[in-house]
């Protein structure tokens, strides 16, 4: 298991589980973002914030909440 | 039916909403507030075979829980108002995500058409969508349309029409599981009766909304006969079940929701087996890359500038030209001195100024609206991330520092899109550094006389100092009035898509629009003032050092002696630039009494190149004009933050300029 923000570009993940407020955990759902959803890294850079692929949609995620989410290698 | 149709348009951001809106209604379309609200509402109206029918456009969500305001007022929208019909429009690209908005809108009991939008776009990623099963399966009517042209556009209409009449019920079988139907279904019973108006909204929502500890659903019980009641058995069955699930009622919750969106999916489309690569990937590849997206943006933005003051420059030398002859018709019809003073000298003359900006900063929105319609300015709030980051903002504050190189004020307006309040704060106290397209009139101007051979280099400067003070006052406050951990950055990417001419420009006119209208008012009124200012008391000579107005500048001008320009004049010209920036050319021509092609002249006499920088330096930096404060006003719904800002920009612009002007005099400079 490890963040999202770790996982390197072009790898596809599995989410654990998001360790954040309510608020922003709402938010990511309401975006189809949630245990058990998988995820394509599709830009991650060593630095700012990564872009994923999920469902169908192309999502970018600030660097912060993207060490929130716990993710494994799907 | 004799009564108007009133219908509703929902459905996630860039799904192809506003697009749809905009074909319903053409130009026919009001643009306004949401009551005490500062998210935008829109309206508009149509007739169809003489029927009556009036749309209303949502603002665009993902979801309707109470989380941001946006889906408040959606949802309130469709429970208080009760509109016929809601037109519920999917993007068949990305059906998953777009159906979790659709299953809630059943839920909640709105009689729902789901208009699927972007079918070309699917078919050529190879999705095939069933309709009619898609339409079996919801219990609504399911209709594939194309919002940029007519396709399925009468259909659709023809759908809304007989739904009005007759309410389609929607599926029942989107389940939660056994064990919290069970509580669902305890807690429905108990609910007061008065909740179950006329409206025939299910209760199972309600039941739904409660146990997801919905704020708003919660006040609104409360309110109710027996409400406690049924709140305390609420927080029972919240408590029970957050032992079985974890603390996560809400994920089984949308688990279930999801859960039941896979096999809608699964039996009503099909999907290649390999994802084919699009070319908005191809796209993505080297604009989001890690050493090209930069240069990337920098020619976009290169672009934008060039495209916007080439093809405006003509049309504002033919509104400069109209305007000068309107000025000498009416001085020459006129015979009464004063009057045709007023007219051709103030009124013609302020307004005409100012008009003369006019296409330049529709270009600049126009521009922006076709990078934002295509998709790139998404990006372009990826990029800036990074950056926005180090002054506590993130990428999607970008947007409206952008809009603000051509006005600040709906530049301002469109922080609304930032989901924290200190974001916002924050975006709109910087905001006023990017320098607009009414300062611009001024650095031409002293460019012109006193740096002929670098003039762009002087303006592109100038430019760059508002960024630079504007990144500077951001670490400055993150540090000091916005302390704390930067709001999350959550957003999406959108494909890239071919943007329409007739919605860029509605764009374009909605935020140029609010450029027209402040020349219309304010400004009109404070030329009309600054002409009697100019010509009491009587038998003074117009503007002359004499007059009301010199007298105030002979006091206020050795404030500015410091920075270099300390003449009467110059503090004249600036307490006009507080009404409107672009003023200041125009005063500066009455003050000296010459017309603008022997200004230059006039202000060699009295200005340095050293200070005329100094003084361009002041003008991009010191208190954004009246409409500016006024919109900040608005927008925080406070008079301390218009007053900080009236203040805090003014000492840095004073500061700036002494730092410029004695800095110079110092290394030598004249």
């Amino acid at each position: 298991m490890m963040p999202l923000s770790m996982s390197g570009e072009g790898t596809e993940v599995t989410i654990h589980c998001v360790n954040c407020g309510f608020g922003l955990k709402r938010r990511l759902c309401d975006l189809g973002l949630y245990d058990g959803t998988r995820v394509k890294v599709v830009k991650n850079d060593v630095a700012g914030p990564i872009i994923i692929k999920v469902k169908d949609s192309k999502l970018v995620l600030g660097r912060g909440q993207a060490q929130k989410i716990m993710v494994e290698k799907a | 039916m004799a009564k108007q149709i009133m219908m509703a348009l929902a459905g996630n951001p860039n799904c192809g909403k506003t697009t749809l809106f905009n074909n319903l209604t053409g130009m026919r379309q009001h643009v306004g507030n949401w009551p005490g609200k500062t998210v935008e509402r829109k309206d508009g109206k149509f007739t169809y075979m003489g029927k009556k029918i009036n749309v209303i456009d949502l603002p665009g969500t993902y979801s309707l829980t109470a989380y941001s305001i946006e889906e408040l007022i959606a949802r309130d929208y469709i429970v208080e108002e009760n509109p016929d019909v809601v037109i519920n429009i999917v993007d068949a690209t990305n059906l998953e995500r777009n159906l979790y908005l659709t299953i809630q809108l059943i839920e909640l009991g709105a009689n729902i058409i789901v208009a699927i939008n972007m079918n070309r776009f699917a078919e050529k990623k190879e999705l095939k969508i069933d309709d009619k099963k898609l339409s079996n399966l919801l219990g609504v009517p399911v209709i594939k349309i194309e919002a940029v042209d007519r396709i399925g556009k009468t259909e659709l209409i023809e759908s809304v029409l007989k739904a009005a009449k007759s309410r389609s019920k929607g599926t029942k079988k989107i389940t939660y599981g056994s064990e919290i139907e069970e509580h669902l279904a305890e807690l429905e019973k108990i609910l007061p009766e008065s909740i179950n108006t006329n409206k025939g909204f299910s209760t199972k929502w309600i039941a739904l909304k409660l146990i997801e500890k919905d704020k708003e659903v919660i006040k609104k019980i409360l309110g109710l006969k027996n409400g406690k009641e049924v709140l305390m058995k609420a927080e029972r069955i919240q408590e029970h079940l957050s032992q079985i699930f974890g603390e996560d009622v809400d994920a089984a919750i949308a688990d279930a929701r999801y859960g039941f969106i896979a096999g809608l999916i699964k039996e009503s489309m099909t999907r290649p087996k390999i994802d084919k690569i699009t070319m908005s990937d191809y796209i993505d590849r080297i604009v989001t890359n890690r050493f090209l997206g930069i240069p990337v943006f920098l020619f976009a933005l290169w672009l934008l500038f060039q495209l916007t003051f080439s093809i405006s420059a003509p049309f504002m030398d033919w509104i400069g030209f109209f305007f000068g002859w309107l000025a000498e018709v009416v001085s020459n019809l006129i015979a009464t001195e004063w009057l045709s003073s007023l007219l051709a000298d103030g009124i013609i003359g302020g307004v005409g100024s100012v008009l003369v900006f006019v296409p330049v900063i529709f270009m600049l929105f126009l521009s922006i609206a076709l990078l934002e319609d295509c998709g790139y300015l998404a990006r372009a709030a990826f990029i800036m991330d990074r950056l926005m980051h180090k002054i506590g903002l993130h990428g999607k504050s970008f947007i409206p520092m952008l809009l603000g190189f051509g006005c600040n004020v709906p530049a301002i307006m469109a922080t609304r899109t930032l989901e924290s309040r200190k974001d916002r704060i924050l975006t709109m106290l910087i905001n006023p550094f990017m320098s607009c397209g009414a300062r611009l009139p001024v650095y031409a101007l002293f460019a012109a006389a006193f740096f002929s051979e670098h003039q762009g280099w002087v303006i592109f400067s100038l430019y760059l100092l508002g960024i630079m003070v504007a990144i500077i006052m951001g670490l400055i406050f993150k540090k000091t009035l916005f302390k704390g951990l930067s709001s999350p950055f959550v957003m999406e990417l959108p494909p890239y898509r071919l943007p329409t001419l007739k919605g860029a420009l509605i764009h374009m006119w909605e935020r140029g629009s609010v450029f027209l209208k402040k020349a219309g008012t304010l400004i009109f009124l404070v030329v009309i003032v600054i002409w009697f200012l100019s010509s009491l008391p009587f038998g003074v000579e117009y503007a002359s050092q004499n007059s009301v107005i010199g007298r105030i500048g002979t006091f206020i001008a050795p404030i500015f002696k410091p920075l270099g320009f300390g003449t009467w004049q110059a503090s004249v010209a600036l307490g006009f630039g507080f009404a409107a920036k672009e003023v200041i050319v125009g005063s500066f021509g009455t003050l000296y009494g010459v017309s603008e092609e022997g200004l230059g002249k006039a202000l060699a006499q009295t200005f340095t190149p050293l200070s005329a920088y100094a003084f361009m330096v002041f003008v991009l930096l010191y208190v954004p004009c009246m409409a500016v404060i006024a919109v900040i006003k608005r927008e925080t719904n406070s008079w301390k933050w218009p007053i900080f800002t009236v203040i805090y920009t003014t000492v840095i612009a004073w500061s700036m300029a002494f730092i410029v002007y004695q800095g110079g005099l110092l290394l030598g400079f004249t």
